[in-house]
């Protein structure tokens, strides 16, 4: 027997609503729904928006940002982040000319220059290292200088300093760290730079360095440039490829539709990242490649929604009112789907250009996509994997920059999407 | 054929192909549309009014086709054109006002651009400027206010838009609208002033209008001849007048016999018996024999022609053909005896 009204208002007792309190509920229940309560599309929006366009800022102008060039060797091989950099550096008098090291060559036959170093400390490899490098390059030129320098060892670090303020050696070369602790004692003496010529490392290296050397924190930056413009160049090539395909498709129909449609669905039917590692395998590596194997990948995407909504668009009623008043197939065409159509083009733009980073990373990372001398994210994550387990940092940063980046285009897109169909909102 | 005559269509038949066969949705069709008059073209829904509207522009496609027929649209047969020269006409002379104005706009578009555009398709060596000033004189004589010009469509109204709709078709000075059940989706106030305007346009422009609807109610208000189908074929035509007062095929009778009336207790209201014949298959002889009270023999058999039944009057029922050749018979009765 069905209840009567009075029966069932007995039974669910007065002012109960099925939405929980907003109050009543904790943190993470509210951040799951924060979309249905707080309406947080437009913010969603908005947070990802700032994020895609510092982005792309910092990929406009990596160099305001980045402390250094992303491929010079400024630093010691695996520094932690923010750790203490800890170089060789030279110790001159006030008064010496002394800058840098190449300040030490002497045409050949000259009286070879003297260092003093500390007994048993790694300082004299690295200044025989960093001489010889330096040798290398200045025999050839014309002037014929040459970098010789004859060490001195002294068993403390105070006589090592002790000797370059009495004039038998011209300067020591020292560890940066323990020279600063007795720095105050010797006011005679003064740091002219380190023995790689680096002279600021004020600051240090926040993100670390990597194994060569290079700053992590540089190499993210300069990074964005790269992946942003795979993002953009082969997202913007296949829709510019597959949105006319789509509208022909959609609007012509027979069999040019059903043939193209079938083209379309096979490269559908490859899994992406195996279908660019084709393409790049056979073409070669560099940016222009890459950009062709991910439009190859994402022109589908952009047919089948096209088509898809040109279809629909087409049966209704002003495209035949458009016909009524003797609007042409191409004026049609132009002036009432396409305008229709585009709306949904630009969300998935949004979205295929996260989907296009995270491609272009992914094939860099197998080594197939770009030069490995490039500053690119795919390249350093490969490279940070081999020393997952002494530099963490290495594989961390570049790993977090395409997730942030990928998140930020994906929530633009999403959060779009929501607002510009509002079948979708409510929900 | 005589110089009033805008529009003749001659045994025009439309079909559909479906997977049962093919469909006649306008079958062996004849009709004049008289310059300077609006001709109310009325019939059940899925009679085939509507295929006729959009045949009469050739703006049939997908799965209809115009097997047989001719189209004579001032002097020229509309079947001999190429495409591209129909679509010089469309707009141009004949225009089209849709059923449902909320959809027949395009919801990207200015008001303004739909006028203009209409103009430039047919005219491309107008300037802007002329186009503009044409677009915004014509909606001021149509009663839209220059300013909603630049709104978009789903800003206004829906009488507005039936009137922009109209405007479109009126842009290039069309000699024959085609209004395909334009005042459906208004309500009862707007539906009046739109016929009134209809009417206006008729007598300031000399225009011709075919007033497709299923509404008696509007023909009966607006058309000057009224035009009755059904089941695809035509059944009567004649002045609204002759239609209305004395209506010769039983159809006709009852479709005016059952337009709800106040004065009458709704257990009155006469029903058809009944339902519209499916067009896959249609009935044998004349397709209102099974729902006909005057069913004769002969019905069910022949198809009759549409032929006059007095002056102006048309109508394809057996009941007038017999009593023609009865009066035929009596009358050479009378002089043999």
């Amino acid at each position: 027997m069905p209840k009567t009204k009075e029966q069932l208002s007995k039974t669910i007792p007065e002012g109960t609503t099925w939405e929980v309190e907003l109050k009543q509920v904790g943190f993470v229940r509210r951040l799951f729904m924060a979309r249905r309560w707080y309406g947080a599309d437009w913010w969603f929006v908005a947070i990802s928006a700032v994020g895609v366009l510092a982005f792309i800022i910092v990929a406009i102008f990596p160099g305001l940002f980045a402390p250094f060039s992303p491929d010079a060797l400024v630093g010691p091989s695996f520094l932690a982040p923010g750790a203490q950099v800890d170089l060789p550096v030279l110790v001159v008098p006030v008064k010496s000319s002394i800058n840098k090291l190449a300040d030490l060559a002497v045409p050949p036959g000259a009286a070879r220059p003297t260092v003093a170093v500390v007994e048993g400390h790694p300082t004299a490899g690295a200044l025989n290292e960093q001489a010889q490098k330096i040798d290398e390059v200045i025999k050839d030129q014309p002037k014929g200088l040459r970098l010789r320098p004859i060490i001195d060892r002294y068993p403390t670090l105070a006589g090592t300093l002790q000797a370059v303020i009495n004039g038998t050696d011209m300067l020591a070369v020292v560890q940066m760290t323990e020279y600063s602790a007795v720095k105050a004692q010797f006011p005679t003496l003064r740091e002219a730079a380190t023995i790689t010529g680096v002279t600021s490392t004020a600051g240090g290296f926040i993100l670390g360095t990597n194994d060569i050397g290079q700053d992590v924190l540089s190499r993210l930056l300069w990074g964005t440039r790269i992946a942003l413009i795979i993002g953009f160049s082969s997202s913007i090539v296949s829709l510019v490829i597959g949105v006319p395909l789509g509208l022909m498709a959609g609007f012509v129909g027979g069999t040019f539709d059903r043939l193209l449609s079938l083209l379309m669905d096979s490269l559908y039917a490859f899994p992406g990242l195996i279908l660019a590692i084709a393409i790049t395998a056979v073409l070669g590596p560099s940016i222009l490649n890459i950009i062709i194997a991910i439009s190859v990948l994402y022109i589908p995407t952009y047919y089948r929604i096209v088509r898809g909504q040109t279809l629909s668009v087409k049966e209704e009623v002003y495209i035949e009112a458009a016909k009524s008043i003797g609007a042409r197939s191409l004026e049609i065409l132009q002036r009432y789907i396409f305008p229709n159509v585009i709306p949904s083009v630009a969300i998935i733009f949004s979205v295929n250009v996260a989907d296009a980073i995270l491609t272009g990373a992914g094939l860099s990372f197998l080594g197939l996509g770009l030069p490995p001398t490039l500053a690119d994210w795919g390249i350093d994550v490969a490279r940070g994997q081999r020393f997952i387990q002494t530099a963490w940092w290495m594989i961390t940063f570049p790993g977090l920059a395409i997730m942030l980046i990928v998140l930020a285009f994906t929530l633009m897109g999403e959060g779009l999407t929501e607002i510009f169909n509002p079948k979708l909102r409510d929900r | 054929m005589s110089d009033d005559i805008l529009y003749s269509i001659r045994n025009l038949t439309v079909e559909y192909k479906t997977r049962g066969g093919a469909v006649r949705a306008v079958d062996n069709v004849s009709l004049d549309i008289r310059r300077g008059e609006i001709l109310g073209l009325v019939g059940e829904s899925g009679c085939g009014k509507s295929t006729l509207g959009k045949a009469l522009m050739r703006l049939h496609d997908g799965p209809a086709s115009i097997p047989a027929g001719e189209l004579w649209f001032d002097g020229r047969n509309l079947m001999d054109l190429p495409l591209r020269e129909m679509t010089d006409i469309r707009g141009a002379e004949i225009g089209m006002v849709f059923q449902d104005p909320m959809t027949s706009l395009n919801p990207v578009q200015r008001i303004l651009d739909h006028l203009t555009e209409t103009i430039h398709t047919h005219e491309p060596e107008t300037s802007d400027k002329a186009a503009r000033a044409r677009a915004e004189e014509l909606a001021e004589r149509l009663g839209i206010r220059r300013e909603r010009l630049k709104e978009y469509p789903h800003q206004m109204s829906g009488g507005m838009r039936q009137r922009v709709m109209i405007s479109l078709a009126l842009a290039l000075r069309a000699k024959l609208v085609i209004a395909d059940e334009p005042t459906t989706s208004l309500d009862v106030i707007v539906e009046a002033k739109f016929l009134d305007l209809l009417k206006e346009l008729q007598k300031e422009f000399g225009l011709t209008i075919l007033l497709i609807t299923h509404n008696i109610g509007v023909v009966a208000e607006a058309a000057d001849r009224v035009a009755v189908m059904y089941a695809a074929k035509m059944a009567e035509v004649g002045t609204a007048q002759d239609v209305f007062i004395d209506p010769k095929h039983p159809y006709t009778q009852g479709l005016l016999k059952s337009v709800p009336n106040i004065k009458l207790d709704s257990a009155d209201l006469y029903k058809m018996g009944g339902q519209p014949p499916s067009l896959l298959h249609p009935p044998s002889g004349c397709r209102f024999h099974p729902r006909c009270p005057f069913v004769m023999d002969v019905c069910r058999d022949k198809e009759p022609a549409f032929e006059p039944v007095a002056g102006d009057h048309l109508a394809s029922c057996w009941l007038y053909q017999t009593q023609v050749a009865n009066q035929v018979v009596g009358d050479q009765e009378v002089q043999n005896g």
